[in-house]
Formats: C-alpha cells, sequence, structure tokens
C-alpha cells in the first residue's frame, strides 16, 4: 500500500520539524517547508496527496502561497493550517479553494485522517480524468 | 497649542499599543503550539514504551497531558489578549456587543476570582449590532462591571446580561449585594461611555431603595457617528 505523501508548511521550524515527527511515526511520507517558497519548489518537484499550509508567514503569505500552488497543481489538496487570529483569513483561504481548515492546537489524529481521506480523494479525481480521457478516445476512433 | 497634540498622540498610542500586543499575542501562540505538540510527541514516544517500563511511561503520558492543558489554558488567555489588542483597531466599526461583553468578563475574571465573586456574563440571546468606537465600549463595561465588583461581597455572584432596547442596547450590571451610595459618581468609565457613545446609565431600584444594578443604554449608532452621517445627508439630500 503506498504511503500518503503530505507537505506541512509553516514558518516556525520547530512546530514543523515535531509535528512532522509525529505524522511520520503514523506512516505518512512528510515533506518540510518553512516558507511559502520552499512549497512551491517542492510542489514543483513532487505529488503530493495534501499540502498542509500555515497563514500566517512572512514574505509569502499563505493566501498567495495557495494561489501559486493551485496555479502549478490546480486539484492539490490544500489545508490550511490556522490559529486563532488567522481565523478569517482561513475563511477567505477556502473561498478560494484551501479544502479543509485546522486550527492549532490541532489532534494530530485527526489531521492524519483527513490526509488519508485527501489522498483518496486524490485518486479518485485522477480515476475520473483517466476514464474521461479513455471516454474521449473511445469516442474519436468510433469505438 | 496646549494640549491639543495629546489627543492623537493618545489615540496612536493606543494603536501602537494594540499592534505591539498582537504581534506578542501571535508569538506566545507559536510558543503553545510548540510546547503542545512536544508534549504531543512525548506521548506518542511513551505509548511505544516497553511494557516493563510502564509505570514509567503512563507517568510520563500524564504529566504530558497536564503540559497540554496548561497549554490550553494559557492559549485562552492569549485569546483575550489578542481579542483586546485589536479592540483599538479601529474607532468607527459594526460589531457585535456580545463579543464585546464576552471580552469584558473574561477581563474582569481575575478581579472577579480575586474578590472571591463569581461573575456570570450572559450573551444576548441573538447577536446585537453596535457601530462606533468598541474600546470605548469596553472601557465602559470593564469599569462598570470592577464597579459592581468592588461592592460585593465575597462568595457572592455578579451578574452582567443585555438585550436590545429600541434603537439601543440595554445592559445590566447585577450585584446579590445592595450598592453604596455614590457608588457610580466620578467612575471614569462612565464618563467615557457618555461622552463617546451618547451611553446613559441609572441605578435600579431608584431611590430610596438601596439599587442593587447599574442599568447601561447603549445607542445603536454612537451619535458621533450618527451625526456626520446626519451632517452629509444634509449637505447632499439627494445622495449626489
Amino acid at each position: 500500500m503506498a504511503t500518503d505523501r503530505v507537505l506541512l508548511v509553516d514558518d516556525e521550524k520547530e512546530f514543523v520539524e515535531v509535528l512532522a515527527e509525529r505524522m511520520r511515526s503514523r506512516g505518512l511520507d512528510v515533506t518540510c517547508a518553512t516558507s511559502g517558497r520552499e512549497a512551491i519548489s517542492a510542489v514543483e518537484e513532487e505529488t503530493f496527496d495534501a499540502v498542509l499550509l500555515d497563514l500566517a508567514m512572512p514574505d509569502l503569505d499563505g493566501l498567495e502561497t495557495l494561489r501559486r500552488l493551485h496555479e502549478i497543481q490546480p486539484e492539490l489538496q490544500v489545508m490550511i493550517l490556522s490559529g486563532r487570529a488567522t481565523v478569517k483569513t482561513a475563511v477567505e483561504a477556502i473561498r478560494r479553494g484551501a479544502t479543509d481548515i485546522f486550527e492549532k492546537p490541532t489532534d494530530v489524529e485527526t489531521l492524519v485522517e483527513r490526509i488519508r481521506s485527501a489522498r483518496a480523494t486524490r485518486i479518485a479525481h485522477e480515476d475520473d480524468v483517466a476514464e474521461e480521457h479513455i471516454e474521449e478516445i473511445l469516442r474519436k476512433r468510433g469505438w | 497649542m496646549g494640549n491639543d497634540h495629546r489627543r492623537p498622540l493618545q489615540r496612536e498610542g493606543v494603536l501602537f499599543f494594540g499592534d505591539v500586543i498582537a504581534g506578542l499575542s501571535h508569538e506566545l501562540s507559536n510558543v503553545f503550539n510548540i510546547i503542545n505538540e512536544i508534549a504531543g510527541l512525548q506521548q506518542d514516544i511513551v505509548g511505544g514504551a516497553q511494557p516493563e517500563s510502564a509505570g514509567v511511561a503512563n507517568r510520563l503520558t500524564e504529566l504530558a497531558g497536564r503540559i497540554k492543558a496548561q497549554v490550553e489554558r494559557g492559549e485562552t488567555f492569549n485569546q483575550f489578549l489578542h481579542s483586546l489588542a485589536h479592540s483599538v483597531d479601529d474607532a468607527n466599526i459594526a460589531f457585535d456587543l456580545g463579543d464585546t461583553l464576552e471580552l469584558a468578563g473574561s477581563l474582569a475574571a481575575r478581579p472577579a476570582r480575586l474578590a472571591r465573586v463569581e461573575l456570570v456574563v450572559h450573551r444576548p440571546e441573538s447577536p446585537v449590532t453596535l457601530v462606533g468606537d468598541p474600546f470605548a465600549l469596553l472601557l465602559t463595561i470593564f469599569g462598570s462591571i470592577e464597579v459592581v465588583l468592588d461592592a460585593a461581597d465575597s462568595e457572592r455572584r455578579v451578574e452582567v446580561n443585555a438585550a436590545p432596547h429600541g434603537d439601543w442596547a440595554r445592559l445590566f450590571i447585577t450585584s446579590a449585594d445592595p450598592l453604596p451610595p455614590g457608588v457610580v459618581d466620578e467612575v471614569a468609565a462612565l464618563e467615557i461611555g457618555r461622552l463617546s457613545w451618547g451611553a446613559a446609565h441609572t441605578l435600579d431600584p431608584p431611590p430610596p431603595e438601596p439599587p442593587r444594578r447599574i442599568i447601561l443604554d447603549v445607542p445603536a449608532v454612537a451619535p458621533a457617528l450618527k451625526a456626520t452621517a446626519d451632517d452629509k445627508g444634509q449637505e447632499d439630500p439627494d445622495g449626489n
């Protein structure tokens, strides 16, 4: 069974490292990024089942990072990791295509569960796309 | 020139204070989140410990749980700090009275605890939108609660309620004990309420009965803002 791949993005290095360790111990393959730019580079190079994205980051904030991630991969499942201070922005992020909001402090079990269902959603979407593609081929060839 | 510079200085000072506190509150949240995850990691590690070290493991798990409980408590206080900091952001804004009441109650929880008085703040049953300066109203409500707390005997209860009252909101700050004569005289917070909101206070029941509560009437729109809107209307009745 393939491992769920997640990109964890937060400018607090120690937070990212500890949460990543906890998620890895639950069988997830976790890549860490401590800025929006690092996250964008990672998504350009690799495929992830989900991205966990902090909103309040210096340089490139979460909303802008979300926009750029979706430019690269429109179907990417981006989940927001939000402090209470940024709940309003998190709601805006949902309007802009994020799939879920987690308020810090998070329950790691819930996080892992949602990431696993994100993977299932991604695979289902890929199946739909593949099915549409096959139907298109069949239709064009008149089979 | 006199003291003309004081008003912008005070406003800027309050904004500076709010901005800095909001930033510090955010940093505190980051610290709490890290401690919380470290405690969680400790629980994870201990959860996988060998059976022969079960006694130590159980103890460490319990301690991690206590760390997390304190983090949660700290984050609750931090959230009050954050709300307080942002209450000065805009002196002309629509906001929910319930949020301001809740914040005033949270900030007054410590003086209430020190006075051994049970403070119970009830949000209005439905949202009550006010337009004006939330910080000035917060000061008014907090000051009114403080006055009643000071007058209350220990082991007693002080309750705060609010409800819409025509175009106004009516707040009740009620003590189980009678309020002493002259209790609201020269209370700065009530003067702030009057100047910034046109808020009016009365004591209930009226004399000669000893009062047991302050009734605070606050208009839905602060008069200065309403006057500005009315002036604009007079200048440009067609709205062009």
